[in-house]
């Protein structure tokens, strides 16, 4: 039977919202453990396209991902090569190439921070966003190359490409974390570095809790406002279910003052990052919830001086590709000296030194 | 640039002008946070929701 499909007729942007299930085709699912859908990817990349429209409130609200990719770009720094390669995957609006054109906050005199990464490519599903500051001086001072990814899930590029592979803030989007990790894992060299940061645990509780109690009071139920997120035990499996050696897992909070819950929101929408959880409630939230969860905010999470936190909490991950002649942990058992005279002679010498 | 004031900046200078209600009703809901049911802090609502009504329509003209 002959199957029409109307795809070859709608202009390529607007098939970015029409849900894929639209089309027929074989269902192909890949062996072992079935992959949850939790968050839809057509939702997200419309609400970072349009976020990234207006380039100037989207640049107002960059102040959390400028100062975690900043974190994160000093976490690069502290390895000790050069690497000519590197992917910034999940890249937003570039902000790690921009920070790494900015000189480190240790010292400032040293020049930019890109001075050891020959080449760096930025990739995201959002067009507008990823070209949002295409124009800027930057650009100019490091080698970028922006690639934007058709499907957000599968990373286009051949095994044992690059020479380190950053994400900042973008992971907390990812359906199969296991398998991207696994991708990541293979795209990079033996004896590569995956640093990565993403948004976890408690993240914006107080948005969550006010929320749950407001609509518990409203209309007697709650509903999915806020997405589920990974917790700092889960990344060290994850990390090591994908094949990485040499773990590092180490957890960051930010809280920024609000000054109301409305706020929060509207910076939330601007950075593009409004629920995008399948299974959320469709349309807009009630205005007696908004109303009754601004008062419960201010109650149960204020500060004295009337400002609301908002805490981020964000996960460091490192890990490293193996490869054999790659430095191990020594076996158990065979350490030759204590760690613990170790550290006691140098408090000694310090104390009795010239100092 | 847009000049219009967006709809939740009006919510929101509206809400602002009725802190006193809104505090009252956070502090019903608190109270007992662990056992909230469906208008649970109906009459402290209503307050602050009469409250905000009339704050809105003020503050669009």
């Amino acid at each position: 039977m002959n199957t029409f499909s109307i795809r070859a007729f709608i202009p390529p942007l607007t098939l970015r919202f029409i849900p894929i299930r639209a089309t027929r085709r074989y269902a192909v699912q890949a062996p072992g453990a079935p992959t949850f859908e939790i968050f839809s990817h057509q939702h997200k990349w419309m609400q970072k396209e349009r976020a990234a429209a207006d380039a100037q409130t989207s640049r107002n609200v960059d102040y959390l991902r400028d100062e975690v990719a900043s974190r994160l770009c000093e976490r690069l720094l502290d390895i000790n090569r050069h690497f000519p390669h590197v992917l910034d995957l999940g890249a937003n609006a570039c902000n790690i190439a921009r920070m790494l054109t900015l000189p480190s906050e240790d010292s400032p005199d040293a020049g930019p921070r890109s001075k050891r990464i020959s080449k760096l490519t930025a990739a995201d599903s959002s067009e507008t966003l990823l070209h949002r500051d295409a124009d800027l001086p930057f650009n100019n001072e490091i080698e970028i190359y922006r690639k934007v990814l058709s499907a957000p899930e599968t990373l286009p590029y051949e095994a044992n490409t690059f020479d380190a592979v950053l994400s900042s803030l973008s992971l907390h989007w990812i359906n199969d974390l296991p398998s991207i990790l696994s991708q990541v894992n293979n795209i990079l060299k033996p004896d590569s570095p995956f640093i990565g940061v993403m948004m976890g645990g408690d993240s914006l509780f107080e948005l969550r809790t006010s929320l749950q109690l407001a609509e518990l009071d409203r209309r007697g139920g709650v509903s999915t406002h806020t997405s589920p997120l990974a917790d700092v035990r889960d990344v060290g499996g994850l990390l090591q279910r994908a094949g990485f050696n040499l773990l590092t897992v180490d957890v960051d909070d930010i809280v920024v003052d609000f000054p109301d819950s409305f706020s929060l929101m509207k910076d939330l929408q601007a950075m593009g990052e409004s629920n995008a959880v399948l299974a959320r409630e469709k349309g807009a939230i009630q205005k007696d919830v908004l109303l009754a969860a601004e008062g419960i905010y201010r109650e149960l999470h204020g500060n004295e001086d009337g400002s609301l936190p908002a805490t981020f909490r964000l996960i460091y991950m490192i890990g490293w590709k193996p490869s054999p002649n790659q430095a191990k942990p020594l076996e158990r058992g065979t350490g030759m000296f204590s760690i613990k005279d170790f550290l006691e002679n140098e408090k000694n010498e310090e104390g009795g030194g010239d100092k | 640039m847009p000049s219009r004031t967006r709809p939740i900046d009006r919510v929101a200078a509206a809400a602002a002008r009725c802190s006193k209600e809104g505090a009252t009703y956070g502090k019903c809901i608190v109270a007992d946070y662990n056992n909230v049911h469906k208008d649970k802090c109906l009459t402290e609502f209503l307050k602050l929701k009469e409250c905000y009504l009339v704050s809105i329509r003020h503050g669009s003209n």
